[in-house]
């Protein structure tokens, strides 16, 4: 079964099998405005949760990306880098960026509902 | 906290047409519409866009000969010789040569009356009004004028039905026109490198006006967002970025703007630094920089040659909707230039090459005729 979770710096965090694929919310694309550039991090990099992983800029400025949970990174969307526009189209979908194999999971519980963030960014 | 920010006269329209608002200059402003930058900035390369830009300043001083010696020994112009309805680029300059703020300057009748109208930027709008304050006297700051622009290839075309004879003016002219009993003034100039007007209007008639404009349907309302990204490309310095109080015009790469008349003459804030630079030469100049890679670059970026030498900064970046790719402009030291073979920008502790250019990168496309 596929579990959707949020986090405070706006990523949602997709789980199935201990798998995370995490990618920046719908709210978060829209305020950035037009994405032009993503940097991805490192495949087989182990991570916390909180740790800075990566880099996306839009028009406007450039914001960091955040690991939301701990482990180790198995995969990147690489078809983000010649599409960065891709997180603006459909950015809790295609628009990923990153999968993670859960450390701990445990630590979802530390993360939002849908319910919960959508309060956050009322 | 109460919300210090000042709105614009049509602050309500831009709401209701989408907007998104970012504090500039301590100024709310629209950044961008629900189209989006990049598709804003397309656009206005391609058609036409309207850019609301009333947070700049509005001044008219009455042509006397007091105001215009007094005047003179600021901005390095000779304003005798400035054309009835045209428009100069110039400086308010400090009395080290020092840019205090990048201004048009035009001259205009009004009521039998000749005027200079000056558009000065929103940042530098309290001292340079203290400067005019205490330099001339018959002024009037148009606090009640809001200030359109409309840029792109089709502008003429869209506003040629507004205003007679609009698509005879030149880039730098300007022209009173009656819009419903008001008196407005139309210049052809912008800061987008498109053809393009800006319309100076009293706050009563600017209603209308914004609804006559928009109800061209090939026009879009642009926000400051891709105001941005578009005169960046078309290589226009801007007041903060690139000017400031401590670099000369000959610095900027800007001594253009001073009149060659005045460079003889002299009698101007900063004219012996001003004019030694010129003869000497500086060691700087602003250039086009251009990112290999995919990524942004942005202003306050470190510039190195192949030996690890600083060899100059990044003013203002961002990304090219255009040639879709990002874009800067810096200032290098040309001596360092001339023993480097390779230059290198420091991203995020990440050294990437990066390409020099000229400026601009984007060819102008002004409507230029002799004058």
């Amino acid at each position: 079964m596929t579990e959707k979770k949020y986090s405070k710096d706006h990523e949602w965090i997709s789980i199935e099998n201990e798998i995370a694929t995490i990618g920046i919310t719908d709210h978060a694309q829209e305020s950035l405005g037009d994405i032009v550039f993503i940097e991805l991090p490192k495949v087989g990099r182990l991570i916390n949760a909180g740790d800075q992983v990566g880099v996306v800029e839009s028009v406007k400025a450039a914001s960091d990306l955040y690991a939301p949970i701990s482990g180790e990174i198995i995969e990147v969307n690489n078809e983000l880098t010649n599409s960065p526009q891709l997180i603006n189209s459909d950015p809790e979908n295609s628009g990923w960026y990153m999968k993670i194999k859960l450390n701990d999971v445990e630590e979802l519980k530390k993360l939002m509902n849908y319910d919960e963030y959508k309060e956050t960014i009322k | 906290m109460p919300n210090l920010l000042k709105k614009i006269f049509l602050n309500e329209y831009h709401e209701s047409h989408g907007a998104k608002f970012a504090p500039f200059v301590g100024y709310s402003m629209p950044i961008n519409y629900s189209t989006g930058i990049i598709k804003e900035h397309l656009h206005t390369r391609k058609s036409a866009g309207v850019f609301d830009v009333s947070h700049m300043g509005q001044i008219l001083i009455q042509n006397t000969e007091s105001n215009c010696t007094k005047l003179e020994k600021i901005i390095p112009l000779n304003l005798d010789n400035l054309k009835l309805n045209s428009s100069s680029y110039s400086f308010i300059l400090n009395e080290k040569g020092g840019i205090i703020d990048d201004i048009i300057i035009s001259k205009l009748i009004i009521d039998d009356l000749t005027y200079f109208f000056i558009v000065y930027n929103a940042s530098r709008k309290k001292i340079d009004e203290e400067i005019f304050i205490d330099t001339v006297k018959s002024y009037s700051i148009l606090n009640n004028n809001s200030l359109l622009a409309i840029q792109g290839p089709h502008s003429s075309k869209i506003i040629s039905n507004l205003f007679d004879g609009i698509e005879d003016m030149y880039f730098m002219q300007i022209r009173n026109f009656i819009y419903e009993n008001h008196s407005i003034f139309v210049s052809r100039t912008g800061y987008t490198g498109e053809d393009g007007f800006e319309l100076s209007i009293p706050n009563s008639a600017i209603d209308n006006l914004i609804n006559d404009l928009m109800s061209n349907n090939e026009v879009i309302l642009c926000g400051l967002g891709c105001r941005d990204s578009l005169r960046l490309e078309a290589g226009l310095s801007l007041y903060g970025n690139e000017l400031y109080e401590e670099i000369t015009p000959v610095e900027a790469n800007l001594s253009w703007a001073v009149s060659k008349e005045r460079m003889k003459l002299g009698g101007f804030n900063g004219y012996q630094i001003i004019s030694k630079q010129k003869e000497e030469g500086v060691s700087q100049k602003r250039v086009g920089i251009l990112s290999k890679s995919k990524s942004i670059l942005r202003s306050k970026m470190k510039l190195f040659n192949e030996n690890n030498q600083n060899i100059g900064t990044i003013t203002s970046g961002g990304y090219s909707p255009t040639l879709n790719t990002s874009i800067a402009m810096a200032y290098i030291n040309k001596i360092i230039l001339k023993n480097s073979s390779k230059i290198l920008c420091s991203i995020r502790n990440n050294m990437e090459e990066v390409e020099l250019t000229n400026l601009p990168f984007i060819k102008h496309n002004y409507r230029k005729g002799t004058i």
